[in-house]
């Protein structure tokens, strides 16, 4: 048993676990369109575009930057609580769609809408990985030395 | 003339709102239906419809809820239709109370919201144990991060910001205009803490940047209920002046945040908003008084754009100036609503039932002087479903 205290996904239908399994791997696929190659995220039963059923779980570049973003000061649970602040980003990936998750390795105030980020993992519990985002470069990192 | 201009809202109730917890649901929701059916002088007994969620009940009686409510009423019921737009569910409600009483499956309808007890999750008067309950309205996909309910719209406010220029001190207009009414309703849950001063709302502490505590609607308990039936029995009725539903729109467009094209702009709220207008044959500048969901500022200035009532961008200083309050270029929300007025379940009723007052020229202090035409913009979940609709004094 994990003393993890945070949220941890439920409810995952199992067509969705192959996402949740390349997490753990630390390297992140998501359903690609096998007809008009169209990435689907978070993962779809059909394409929006094509509405074809087909997908192929495709390897992400980890590549984006960030849509938009917000500071959490007041947290869902005391767990989450600890972190805060915390940056929860929506970030623009390479191949076109948005993901959100926690954006690390950047002082609140040094967030940027548009700066680029890298896609990191966090195994949180020996089951479940979660993702998380970091500046690009070390030009987006700030406040690390003494924080 | 619309095509529900036959139908008309006869009666409106709220319940006191706050911390209901030492009461029961289904008390709330009766006093709720009671309350309707006396202000448009009827009575239960007159209740042949019923659109929505009824008592709380274990099991088939929740999810079935009509038959629980015939028995205690003792005849049965003609109508049953439930909508599900989230927070907008009971103000999309009159479409489908209207749609039955213009189609003879009843006469008499009734839409209630009620929230009361000790039940957890987030309809508790426990605020940590709401917050933390609503967090999990979000997907997996979300929620595993530590979003809540403010972070869900803090970003579109962020965005919003980047992209237009908006302001915290605009936003914070929102909140101080609509304070204003809600000290000019005694039901109100804020109402009795005083007027706001912009400096206040900004001076708040964040919650979740860039939206401070003051942007954030209550989190509190309470009931109310519309009753719906023809426009020729609510006039013969006599109470009130009968409002009329002109028009009515829905949009529903992505479950997940990061389906949406932009967080900026909800095209499926402008859908709505189009859908209702168009029905109606009333033009946004004919409008006199609105009612936006406003779970945040964000919210109200972000739905006045969808809704066509300024442009894409210009929300900011649509709002400046004391735009939504009353008096402003368009009223808005102006018993307070879900910032300042009450907060509960699918809090959208109050919304509408404000609007209702206001038509009926029946707001007390909180008038519109001459107010004929109202627009409801009803938003489920984090502006993933819209319901709109016009409405008229007869």
């Amino acid at each position: 048993m994990s003393d993890y205290q945070k949220f941890l996904p439920e409810g995952i239908p199992d067509a969705h676990l192959p996402f949740w399994d390349s997490l753990r791997e630390h390297q992140a696929r998501v359903q690609r369109c096998d007809d008009c190659r169209t990435y689907r995220y978070i993962p779809k039963d059909l394409c929006p575009r094509c509405h074809s059923e087909g997908a192929t779980w495709t390897p992400v570049s980890g590549a984006g930057e960030v849509y938009t973003y917000t500071v959490v000061r007041r947290a869902p649970t005391p767990a989450y609580q600890a972190d805060a602040p915390y940056v929860l980003a929506h970030v623009t990936m390479a191949e076109g769609f948005r993901m959100i998750a926690r954006l690390t390795g950047a002082e609140p105030e040094a967030v940027r809408i548009g700066m680029p980020v890298v896609i990191d993992y966090d195994d949180v519990t020996p089951e479940w990985t979660l993702f998380t985002f970091r500046p690009a470069s070390p030009a987006g990192q700030r406040g690390v030395a003494g924080s | 003339m619309g095509q529900f201009a036959d139908v008309a809202v006869a009666g409106v109730y709220q319940t006191h709102q706050g911390d209901l917890s030492g009461r029961s649901q289904p008390s709330v929701w009766w006093e709720s239906a009671r309350g309707a059916c006396a202000d448009a002088g009827l009575s239960l007994g007159d209740i042949d419809g019923i659109v929505g969620d009824g008592p709380l009940d274990p099991g088939l009686r929740e999810r079935m809820p009509a038959p629980g409510i015939a028995e205690q009423l003792g005849h049965p019921l003609r109508f049953h239709a439930r909508s599900a737009v989230g927070a907008g569910s009971t103000a999309s409600g009159l479409n489908l109370a209207a749609y039955a009483v213009s189609h003879g499956l009843a006469e008499v309808v009734v839409v209630v919201n009620a929230v009361a007890g000790r039940g957890a999750g987030y309809a508790s008067a426990n605020r940590d144990e709401a917050v933390a309950a609503m967090a999990k309205l979000s997907g997996p996909y979300e929620y595993v991060y530590g979003t809540t309910r403010v972070s869900d719209c803090a970003v579109m406010a962020m965005r919003h910001m980047h992209d237009y220029g908006t302001t915290a001190e605009q936003l914070a207009e929102i909140a101080v205009a609509q304070r204003h009414g809600a000290t000019l309703h005694p039901l109100s849950v804020h109402g009795h803490r005083g007027e706001l001063t912009l400096d206040e709302v900004i001076g708040s502490r964040l919650v979740a940047d860039p939206l401070h505590l003051l942007d954030c609607c209550s989190i509190n308990q309470g009931g109310g209920a519309i009753v719906v039936t023809s426009a020729a029995r609510a006039e013969a009725l006599g109470r009130h002046a009968p409002v009329v539903l002109l028009g009515y729109g829905e949009g529903h467009s992505h479950i997940d945040p990061n389906a949406a094209d932009k967080l900026t702009e909800f095209p499926a709220a402008a859908m709505a908003a189009d859908t209702a207008f168009g029905m109606a044959g009333v033009r946004r500048d004919e409008i006199d008084v609105a009612g936006i969901g406003d779970h945040f500022t964000i919210g109200v200035l972000i739905g006045l754009e969808d809704a066509g009532f300024c442009g894409r961008g210009e929300g900011g200083a649509f709002v400046s100036g004391g735009g939504t309050a009353i008096g402003g270029r368009l009223p808005t929300n102006t018993s307070g609503g879900f910032l300042s007025f009450s907060h509960a379940g699918l809090c959208g009723i109050f919304t509408l039932i404000e609007v209702v007052e206001q038509l009926r020229h029946e707001a007390g202090p909180r008038q519109v002087a001459g107010a004929r035409l109202g627009f409801v913009s009803g938003v489920g979940g984090v502006q993933q479903a819209f319901s709109a609709a016009v409405l008229g004094r007869a």
